[in-house]
């Protein structure tokens, strides 16, 4: 593989590892207090296609903070269910991915095909520096990234700085591990949790918009292909600290990238179902197997 | 005074309210994208139950969403969430179509190995996320779901490319040996007698689950695996148990469908069963009974969806919307009916602690 086959195959990584680093960071806050959260799935699929859709009718930002702005709501949905109602999040969060997936498809089918792939929606910005420009290595793996792309690592950095350097972050995670004690202090673990799932929640929707307006231009139905999962493999490896859980991520991107390269040279199925494959291998092999202890012996 | 009804006629009547509020809701959602409701609820209980053959067609549409929902109920009620029953019923159709396609098998016995190799083949595929979870407490959702893409992905490869039948255009198999099949018992619906093998199933898993240790174990490790292992049940074997049992009923309704419906394998098989059965099992609380008349129900749904949208404007996909409303209404109810449950007993030992 020449130098330059090298270079395109990070730049298509770090396009790639975005969606799954943006829901695996929100993800990550939801679980410090206390939730799992498996709907991030049905989440950035709405996200994607509120993306497209608004970018279609206004354009490309307005697609972006509607995606975030509607995943916003499915997250107080989420934890107006999982949080007050006390249900099972595991039942709500599949609902909700369903529902994700069905009402997507039946608003395409409402609005129009047309729509969602049409040349009219206005993809994210994207950035060339010029100083790369000139060099063709530097210039694959850095240059025609979508904004997003470089938001990505400073949200991971501003997250870690929120969990462990504020009173804020102090308070979401203790409403996680230690909720009544949280109480005590005289802070409402309730709020904390609902806050947490609305950081998840806008994390989630970005990560949707970056997938149709930023690494592809249109939406597909269930796009999302099991990111929302790669996501919770992410953070369930990472132990939810956020360098250690982008960086599980940017493994996963590296496997999906890779996918998209040898497809010219095996069957595509199998080309496919690597990132799958490396997501399964790295739960198995790198997780600490908590749910051991809560099966006993 | 507090037990006036008896909990099934509770949680039948839950069911009931929580569909009346998901048609009504789904009535918002027709009119608000700009159609009549009235007429496309009439357009798809008609094609639903509107004839003896469109009744068995619902019927038959019923058969492979008990199998799948089924086999989620007993790896929940086992504290194991198996949501791969999409990637179990995929290999155990394929693996049926391929046993299928075998020549000079008696008729019968042939029947019996085509659905024995698809609950075998569903097992195994249950098998790896089974020992993952028990051997090394690797979370099961991530992987069995990782593992539908996987096996999706498998079946697609092998009926595009080795087993393919070239003689038509969508990725498939050849058609399976007449003694492979089981034939439609009415010339206009393709209702079979799977739809008998999938009731037995409810009865076994029911069976299983009342009258047998095993249930027994299943149950105590679902509501709580540590003090079930205080008290001499083994959490992990059981989850075991329950996840290749919940794997062999996914693959075996794989099974069915090619043995009953469609007699070969294609590309695309399935249209979200095993997803629909997670909702299935989680509307029924993962009583087996329940589970057979919530998917009856959703398949009252979807078939009539699908009439629905011949007959009017309205996309099929509103089924999905509804089946999932109906899970939100039932976790919302039953939240209430927990905490009313809870401020009632309290008043109650309040009581007591007075006397």
């Amino acid at each position: 593989m020449s130098g330059l086959a090298i270079a395109e195959l990070l730049g298509a990584t770090l396009r790639l590892a975005t969606p799954v680093v943006l829901a695996a960071t929100g993800g990550l806050v939801s679980f410090h207090a206390g939730i799992l959260n498996v709907a991030m799935e049905g989440f950035m699929l709405v996200g994607a296609f509120t993306a497209v859709l608004l970018s279609y009718y206004a354009g490309a930002w307005m697609g972006v903070f509607g995606a975030i702005g509607i995943c916003l709501v499915l997250s107080l949905l989420y934890a107006l269910f999982v949080v007050d109602l006390k249900s099972d999040g595991f039942a709500i969060g599949f609902a909700l991915n369903i529902f994700a997936t069905g009402l997507t498809i039946y608003l395409v089918r409402i609005f129009g095909t047309d729509i969602f792939n049409s040349p009219q929606i206005q993809p994210i910005t994207k950035i060339r520096m010029g100083a790369f420009g000139s060099v063709p290595i530097l210039d694959a793996v850095f240059n025609n990234h979508s904004v997003t792309v470089w938001l990505t690592p400073i949200l991971v950095v501003i997250t870690s700085g929120l969990l462990y350097r504020t009173p804020f972050g102090a308070h979401l995670r203790a409403s996680g591990e230690a909720p009544l004690a949280l109480e005590t202090a005289g802070v409402s673990a309730r709020k904390m949790q609902y806050a947490a799932s609305l950081i998840c929640g806008g994390f989630c929707g970005l990560a949707g918009a970056h997938l149709s307006l930023g690494y592809l231009t249109q939406f597909i139905r269930d796009m999302t292909g099991g990111r929302g999962f790669m996501a919770l493999a992410a953070i369930l490896v990472g132990k939810g600290k956020p360098v250690r859980t982008a960086l599980i991520s940017l493994l996963f991107a590296v496997a999906e990238a890779a996918s998209m390269r040898i497809q010219e040279y095996i069957p595509p199925q199998f080309a496919l179902m690597l990132p799958y494959i490396v997501t399964v291998l790295t739960v198995a092999f790198m997780s600490d197997g908590k749910k051991t202890d809560s099966v006993g012996m | 005074m507090l037990n006036k009804y008896s909990p099934v006629s509770k949680d039948l009547l839950s069911f009931a309210i929580a569909i009346l509020i998901a048609l009504a809701l789904g009535a918002l959602v027709i009119m608000a994208t700009g159609s009549n409701p009235l007429e496309a609820y009439s357009a798809a209980l008609k094609s639903a139950l509107g004839s003896n053959y469109r009744v068995l067609n619902t019927l038959c549409n019923t058969t492979v969403l008990i199998m799948t929902g089924l086999g989620c109920s007993v790896a929940f009620n086992a504290g194991i969430q198996n949501i791969g029953a999409e990637g179990q019923l995929y290999l155990g159709a394929f693996a049926a179509a391929i046993v299928g396609l075998a020549e000079g098998i008696p008729p019968v016995i042939h029947v019996i190995l085509v659905l024995a190799t698809a609950a075998g083949v569903g097992m195994l595929w249950a098998l790896i996320p089974g020992v993952l979870r028990t051997r090394r407490g690797t979370d099961e959702v991530v992987v069995t779901l990782m593992m539908n893409y996987i096996a999706i992905l498998l079946c697609s490869y092998f009926v595009n490319y080795p087993f393919r039948n070239r003689a038509v255009t969508w990725p498939e198999t050849e058609m399976i040996q007449a003694s492979a099949q089981l034939s439609h018992l009415h010339p206009l619906s393709r209702f079979n007698g799977t739809f008998f093998i999938a009731l037995v199933c409810v009865a076994v898993i029911a069976f299983i689950n009342r009258k047998t240790t095993v249930g027994y174990e299943w149950k105590m490790v679902g509501l709580n695996p540590r003090a079930s292992a205080v008290a001499g049940i083994m959490p992990k074997h059981s989850m075991l148990t329950a996840m290749l049992v919940s794997g062999a009923l996914a693959g075996l309704g794989g099974g069915m469908e090619v043995v009953g419906v469609r007699h070969r394998f294609m590309d695309a098989f399935s249209p979200g069963y095993g997803m629909t059965g997670i909702l299935i099992a989680l509307v029924a609380k993962n009583n087996p009974i329940g589970v057979a008349l919530v998917a009856f129900v959703f398949a009252l749904a979807k078939t009539g969806a699908a009439g629905m949208e011949m007959a009017t404007n309205v996309p099929a996909e509103l089924s999905e919307i509804l089946l999932t409303l109906i899970v939100f209404v039932l976790c919302a109810q039953r939240s209430l009916r927990a905490a009313i449950g809870n401020t009632r007993s309290q008043h109650g030992q309040g009581r007591q602690a007075e006397q």
